[in-house]
């Protein structure tokens, strides 16, 4: 009974402590918030319809099975919902039909926050937008992630991050130099959207503690996605200069690049910002008197002749592994990075003392094991954060919701269950990827693959 | 007009650059009285650019401007004693301070949080730097590339036969702006509900790593390490070119594989060895050829247009910074505010992140100009125009 005391003290230490969160989104910018809410002590419910799966819970567009096994229960065990949905409660009801929206409107009435990422016309076609919600409970926040926005000649047009990073004007300035746009990593919008969101409810909720009143979070990922370009749009509204592709040069301080390294597809970046920087360059690669050459000496002159640098810094990388070029440049004051692959991310001695990572300890019917997820990017000085546990299976807190939350007696329980619209196994079977790693590899969806890895990860048992 | 969520708040902002100063400024969008402290001769922030009509005077940074909205400033030389007492003076009614130092710097000027809250015991500091302020690498010096490759972000941009690949600008800075501000606002919570403040440590490796929810499980649920696409194959999924530009397509949303062939206007997608994902893999030279035969006379926006209202396919275009000039979905949204600044003039810039139903962000104020606001602040702090005078002498102010 002691420590459940502490750990009571502890919970209600958390700024979000006692809050609920109703989270009807779907995939990864608003679920991932959702579960950095519950990190930060909300009770966080999920709402997924048997019929419609977070589209996390499958396997070939976003995550793999713990050692890929699909297992009986595939739905469970995907390695890209486990992550963002740390730590909170499932419910298991199909918003489809009336029942299920009743539901959801009683929990409305008991809830400080309602999360959801539907296109804009769904949560108006049920009566559930901002105006509506409201008048289930006026002090209610309500958090909204769309494409383009409920309003607007976009607004009713289909997003999601791989297209829109064209849209948003990230592709047009990323791509190796002076070639076509690309794009970079996966799904980037997504995560800029977390943030805002993340930023919008924490703000909400200061405002309600303030002032004593709800408020709406209005996200769109196509507006969000444009700010970061926003300096590039400065620069066409004050000069109408549309830019160019750079591939990994810096616009405006030289050199800067990715050079290969010893060993299978490792690299590390360089980027020099001032004339001592260079200098120190110069000194750690050998070559001094480059420090004081007419073409290298200053950063302008550095501009014009950044491709005469390129050949001189890569036969240096050449004979250097990625991490020893990163540590010797550093510690003479250059700017160096080794490039990261998610190997590294695990095992990097920095990030290891950061603890970026979190191990999560699944329960042993979950037949999941333990596994490393990202945590926070942030650290509070008077305030311990972790996630609060693993992700729930489908429905696995039904009973505990309308039970326990909402008060629904024995039979209207059981009348949901039987006319199908809470369950907890998802009515239709969705595909499911069987693929062997080495396969994954042949096809170029992975460049390898470490079998050892849990060993490596001292998650064995 | 109604009341800004954060406008009981003095934050003092002595970060530069672009990530610290766009994090400060964010909190004086949403109502925050933000005071920006910069040394004398000015933030290396002033130096960035573009500049307008590229003219590399420190009044005319685009950059600058963009990261320093909503705010006041003044010149404060903090590693002279004089400077360092105004400092800790302005400190002890603060609500926030946002820096950007390497970790050390101002605890070697006695100004860090700890030494700081023994006067104001509500204060809140956030720090954002290249790799937090813990750690081996916590006095490594950092950019943009470098949170790019040190991330896990770069090792899966670009294609498997060319190098590593950051994205275009500066997103990690942006990203770590947003991240500072968010993190800020969490200790205001607990502040609210403790009278405590904290130091909080935002490291912009770890912000950029964070995005990586498919890339890192992978590794902790099968140890599969990703890489880069390959070069070919892709037509479907990346950006590819059309008669006036490029585009992306992708599976998804509730089209089927039939519908996205009928885009294209090609019978032969429909076969199966391009219906079925794990086939399509096999097939993408195939792939990419109908493609680019299937777009090479269609334009951007007519395909745009079609594909979002006829099919209800996802499909992107490459837009450029003049469309996002003129696009009308982010005027809907109140995306730009003109901003009158003294040197300048009129300028429109891209200001309104998200929105909100009451309590938005507002834009109040163009980027201060250097040292535009001591006179009003240090006599507000209790300084006589005589001492404002001599501080000014000896290079303080």
């Amino acid at each position: 009974m002691a420590t459940d005391k502490k750990d009571a003290d502890q919970e209600t230490r958390l700024p979000l402590a006692g809050l609920r969160i109703i989270d009807i989104s779907n995939v990864f910018s608003l679920p991932y918030a959702g579960g950095l809410l519950s990190d930060l002590g909300a009770e966080v419910i999920k709402v997924e319809g048997p019929a419609r799966l977070d589209v996390s819970r499958g396997g070939a567009f976003s995550g793999v099975y713990p050692e890929n096994e699909p297992g009986e229960d595939p739905w469970n065990r995907t390695s890209t919902f486990n992550l963002l949905n740390r730590g909170k409660k499932s419910l298991a009801i199909d918003l489809r039909r009336p029942e299920g929206r009743e539901v959801l409107k009683d929990l409305i009435r008991v809830s400080d926050v309602l999360t959801e990422n539907f296109t804009p016309r769904v949560m108006r076609g049920w009566e559930l937008d901002y105006p509506n919600a409201k008048k289930l409970n006026p002090n209610l926040i309500m958090v909204s992630c769309s494409g383009y926005g409920p309003k607007g000649p976009y607004a009713q047009y289909p997003a999601q991050a791989t297209t829109q990073e064209a849209t948003h004007g990230l592709a047009h300035v990323t791509g190796y130099r002076g070639d076509v746009p690309s794009k970079a990593g996966q799904s980037f919008v997504d995560f800029l959207a977390t943030w805002a969101l993340v930023m919008g409810t924490t703000l909400a909720l200061r405002y309600r503690h303030r002032f004593g009143k709800g408020i709406w979070v209005d996200v769109a990922m196509y507006q969000l996605g444009c700010y970061m370009v926003a300096d590039r749009i400065l620069d066409w509204e004050a000069n109408k200069r549309l830019g160019e592709r750079i591939g990994n040069r810096h616009p405006w301080l030289a050199p800067q690049g990715c050079y290969r390294c010893t060993g299978d597809d490792e690299w590390c970046v360089v980027s020099v910002h001032d004339d001592e920087e260079w200098a120190a360059l110069c000194r750690v690669i050998g070559r001094p008197e480059l420090a004081q050459d007419e073409r290298f000496a200053r950063n302008d002159a550095r501009m014009r002749n950044h491709d005469e640098i390129d050949p001189i810094i890569a036969a240096w990388m050449a004979s250097h592994s990625k991490t020893a070029a990163m540590e010797t440049l550093q510690a003479a004051g250059v700017r160096a990075g080794a490039v990261f692959n998610a190997r590294d991310m695990h095992l990097d001695t920095h990030l290891k003392a950061r603890g970026l990572l979190e191990k999560v300890d699944f329960p042993p019917e979950r037949g999941i094991g333990k596994r490393m997820i990202i945590g926070r990017p942030w650290k509070l000085s008077k305030l311990p954060l972790a996630t609060r546990g693993p992700a729930p299976t489908l429905g696995q807190h039904n009973r505990e919701v309308l039970r326990d939350i909402l008060g629904y007696d024995e039979a209207r329980y059981a009348a949901l269950e039987e006319s199908g619209v809470i369950g907890t196994r998802p009515t239709a079977a969705r595909p499911v990827l069987r693929m062997s790693m080495e396969e994954r590899v042949r096809q170029g969806r992975l460049a390898t693959w470490d079998p050892d890895y849990r060993e490596r990860l001292g998650i064995q048992d | 007009m109604l009341p800004a969520v954060l406008d009981d708040l003095l934050v003092l902002d002595i970060s530069q650059g672009i990530a610290g100063p766009l994090c400060a400024r964010l909190l004086g969008d949403y109502g925050a009285d933000v005071i920006k402290i910069e040394p004398p001769g000015g933030e290396c922030g002033r130096r960035m650019p573009p500049f307008f009509h590229d003219d590399p005077d420190p009044e005319k940074s685009l950059f600058f401007l963009l990261a320093n909205l909503n705010k006041r400033g003044v010149i404060l030389d903090l590693e002279q004693p004089q400077g360092a007492d105004l400092f800790r003076r302005l400190a002890r009614t603060a609500d926030v301070i946002v820096e950007s130092f390497p970790p050390g710097y101002l605890a070697s000027l006695g100004l860090d949080h700890a030494t700081l809250e023994q006067d104001n015991p509500s204060l809140v500091m956030t720090s954002i730097t290249p790799f937090g302020q813990t750690g081996p690498y916590s006095h490594y010096k950092g950019g943009e590339i470098v949170a790019y490759a040190t991330s896990g972000i770069m090792a899966i941009s670009g294609t498997a036969d060319r190098e590593p690949l950051q994205h275009g600008g500066f997103p990690a800075q942006y990203e770590a702006a947003m991240n500072g501000m968010l993190a800020t606002n969490v200790a205001l919570l607990t502040r609210d509900l403790t009278g405590l403040g904290q130091h909080v440590d935002v490291s912009m490796q770890e912000v950029v790593a964070s995005s990586l929810v498919i890339n890192q499980p992978n590794y902790a649920f099968t140890g599969g390490v990703q890489g880069r696409r390959r070069p070919e194959g892709n037509s479907f999924g990346q950006v590819t070119p059309c008669k006036d530009g490029y585009f992306v397509s992708q599976e998804g949303g509730s089209i089927t594989w039939n519908e996205i062939a009928n885009f294209f206007g090609s019978e032969e997608m429909k076969d199966q060895r391009f219906a079925d994902p794990a086939q399509r893999m096999h097939h993408g030279h195939e792939l990419d050829a109908i493609i680019l035969d299937a777009t090479k006379d269609r334009t951007m926006a007519e395909m745009f247009k079609t594909a979002s209202e006829e099919f209800r396919m996802l499909l992107g275009i490459v837009q450029t910074p003049e469309d996002l000039a003129t696009c009308a979905q982010l005027d809907a949204r109140g995306f730009y505010e003109e901003v009158e600044h003294p040197v300048i003039g009129k300028i429109r810039v891209p200001f309104r992140l998200w929105n909100m139903s009451v309590g938005g962000a507002s834009c109040r104020r163009p980027a201060p100009l250097l040292g535009q606001h001591n006179a009003e602040i240090f006599t507000k702090l209790g300084c006589s125009a005589a001492e404002i005078g001599s501080l000014r002498t000896q290079g303080i102010i």
